[in-house]
């Protein structure tokens, strides 16, 4: 029995004497610690001062935002970490009191593609990968042929949304339709259901999907894209959160684009940031919606292209095949 | 032999071509000044303008790094920019052509002035011209301030101008005043142009069916349009005269497109009891089943015997 009671050995040791030791021991053992510890620090501390006092500290070249070579010492750097999960949760719940409206109109639009060509720049996308196509329309033999750029419509009633089986579609509270492509299975349920084809599925790897490895993906610009996913237009919410005019509204050179608030009955024009209220504009120029008859109540709304200034040249799409 | 002259007239008719894309600006343009003398803090306002709003086509002065357009945007050092005219380049800035956009609804005629006081920067020949009537002691009447309120009998928004003159405020009369309201992308011109009165007012008719926030306040913006006169002069004020508009999130509804928990409450009930129903059914007739077999297995006291 008593042999257990002392592992190290002490075994004709009573009790009190027995405590006394391990008090003993303890202390010393502290006291050893301490000095060890007093040591380390010191000797931390110094080399410190000693790198503190060096006088070339280890510098980097920097290319800071504003195109200045500055040099920062190497241990001064702080990688940016951009939070993927904020990014989502922003994404997923939209602009508070907002409800966004685009308004083209037809009038304007000579197909100069430059709408096009910025969105495709800044959602990485290929020079055939349309998140607005720009369509050559012609209702009858004898009418006027005219362009139409044919954005995501953005539908408060989205049929898309309905029929996603993974939730990785949905309408935030200020109107946009969203795809989140980290959720997206590729299934294509959705393709079948929008009725204004505004879909696009990465058939074969993304445009920059080497140089955008690693990103974090912020699924307000769908970027980085990913191969076997869906990409649509996003009315480019990453822009609306700056309070910003879409890539598409400030690029157009000939004003077909007005953005804005339904909340505030407000529209801008992108070429000339003219505003303007939505309803009167809708109602002098006899603005409609596409497809309205569908119920999908569309986001976007067109004004009829009446009083064209300038001949319709039925070119070619200069960028119609993949290079 | 044919086809060099062919080529040669091709290459006159290029020429011709390119020639006809002069951007003409108006004679009355050309001419016109900057209001005030340009220095340093013009300079450094303008360099913050041009960095928001033109370096991005524009590139660095100086570095000749526009973005790749066609025609490509001139370097603000180069001798293309600075052969214009002080007018000139303001008529330019603010018309816009082609790739190139206007800003005259964006910037002020005073911060165009200033991105072209930043732009001569970069010019050491440059001599400043200014303005002619303004040189007597730059504008005419200075430190105009302006005050927004609201008429409410009348739905009128009144902006009173006032300015320090001889030690006295004094209502400032005839100036022409621009009222916005500040929306989401811009600013939404409020009735049009007004000059104020021998009191310094200027009145504008309000629009009754213009949505506020929630509580109905919508922000005001009251500027001056000739700022070779007056100066530059703004007021920004927030007033409770829009109509107050609270509009539900658009996902707040219950819909066949909404999340799980947004999911109809008819359809919620219909899936549920067809669930139900369809397992039930399946019990009920393996309790059936199992009743027939069990009534079959017990002994017939009859058939026993």
């Amino acid at each position: 029995m008593s042999h257990n009671s002392n592992s190290t050995g002490h075994d004709h040791s009573g009790r009190e004497e027995d405590n006394q030791n391990s008090r003993r021991a303890f202390f010393k053992n502290f006291g050893l610690l301490g000095a060890v510890a007093a040591a380390g620090g010191a000797a931390i501390y110094s080399g410190y001062k000693y790198e503190e006092s060096k006088p070339g500290h280890d510098f980097v070249k920097v290319l800071t935002s504003d195109n200045r070579i500055v040099e920062v010492p190497r241990d001064q750097i702080k990688d940016i970490r951009v939070d993927v999960d904020k990014l989502q949760k922003q994404g997923r719940e939209g602009l508070k009191g907002h409800r966004f409206v685009m308004v083209i109109d037809l009038a304007k639009c000579r197909n100069a593609r430059k709408c096009i060509s910025a969105c495709q720049g800044a959602h990485h996308l290929r020079p055939y990968e349309y998140h607005i196509n720009t369509l050559v329309m012609q209702e009858s033999e004898h009418t006027a042929p005219y362009f139409m750029p044919k954005p995501c419509q953005h539908c408060d009633n989205p049929p898309c949304v309905a029929v996603c089986p993974v939730d990785a579609t949905f309408k935030r509270q200020d109107g946009i339709v969203l795809i989140d492509n980290e959720r997206c299975i590729g299934c294509r349920f959705c393709i079948a259901a929008c009725p204004y084809s505004a879909r696009l599925f990465h058939w074969e790897e993304p445009l920059m999907a080497e140089a955008d490895k690693g990103k974090p993906y912020n699924i307000e610009l769908n970027v980085p894209q990913r191969k076997g996913t869906i990409t649509k237009c996003l009315f480019s919410s990453d822009r609306l959160r700056e309070g910003k005019l879409p890539y598409c509204v400030s690029a157009c050179p000939n004003g077909v684009y007005y953005f804005g608030d339904e909340n505030q009955d407000a529209v801008t024009n992108g070429t000339t940031k003219e505003t303007f209220r939505l309803s009167e504009l809708l109602r002098v120029n006899a603005g409609y919606q596409l497809m309205a008859e569908l119920g999908t109540k569309p986001r976007v709304y067109y004004l009829p292209p009446k009083n064209r200034l300038f001949e319709f040249k039925d070119e070619k799409d200069p960028v119609q095949e993949p290079t | 032999m044919i086809k060099r002259y062919f080529s040669l007239l091709l290459i006159v008719l290029i020429s011709l071509r390119l020639s006809a894309q002069v951007w003409v600006v108006p004679a009355e343009n050309e001419l016109r000044k900057s209001p005030f003398a340009f220095d340093d803090a013009s300079r450094k306002a303008g360099s913050e303008i041009y960095n928001a709003s033109c370096k991005s086509c524009h590139g660095e002065p100086g570095k000749n790094n526009p973005i790749p357009l066609v025609p490509p945007p001139p370097d603000f050092a180069s001798v293309k920019m600075q052969s214009n005219s002080d007018g000139a380049l303001q008529f330019k800035v603010t018309a816009g052509r082609g790739p190139m956009p206007s800003f005259k609804n964006t910037l002020s005629a005073t911060d165009v002035w200033r991105v072209i006081s930043y732009a001569r920067s970069f010019n050491d020949k440059y001599v400043q011209e200014v303005s002619k009537s303004s040189e007597a002691g730059g504008a005419s009447v200075q430190n105009v301030k302006i005050q927004i309120s609201w008429l409410k009998d009348k739905n009128q928004v009144q902006a009173s101008l006032s300015a320090m003159k001889d030690k006295v405020n004094q209502p400032v009369a005839g100036a022409e005043v621009k009222l916005f309201a500040k929306r989401y992308f811009g600013n939404l011109l409020i009735d049009e142009a007004r000059t104020t009165d021998a009191l310094g007012n200027a009145l504008f008719n309000f629009p009754a069916d213009l949505p506020g926030d929630s509580a109905g306040h919508v922000q005001l913006i009251a500027r001056l349009t000739n700022e070779a006169i007056f100066g530059e002069a703004k007021a920004d004020s927030v007033l409770i005269i829009g109509v107050p508009t609270y509009r539900p999130p658009l996902n707040e509804q219950r819909a066949m497109w909404n999340v799980v928990s947004k999911t109809p409450i008819w359809l919620l009930l219909a899936y549920t009891i067809a669930v139900l129903g369809a397992w039930g059914f399946i019990i009920y007739v393996f309790l059936q089943i199992r009743a027939i077999f069990l009534a079959g297995s017990k002994k017939d006291p009859d058939s026993a015997e």
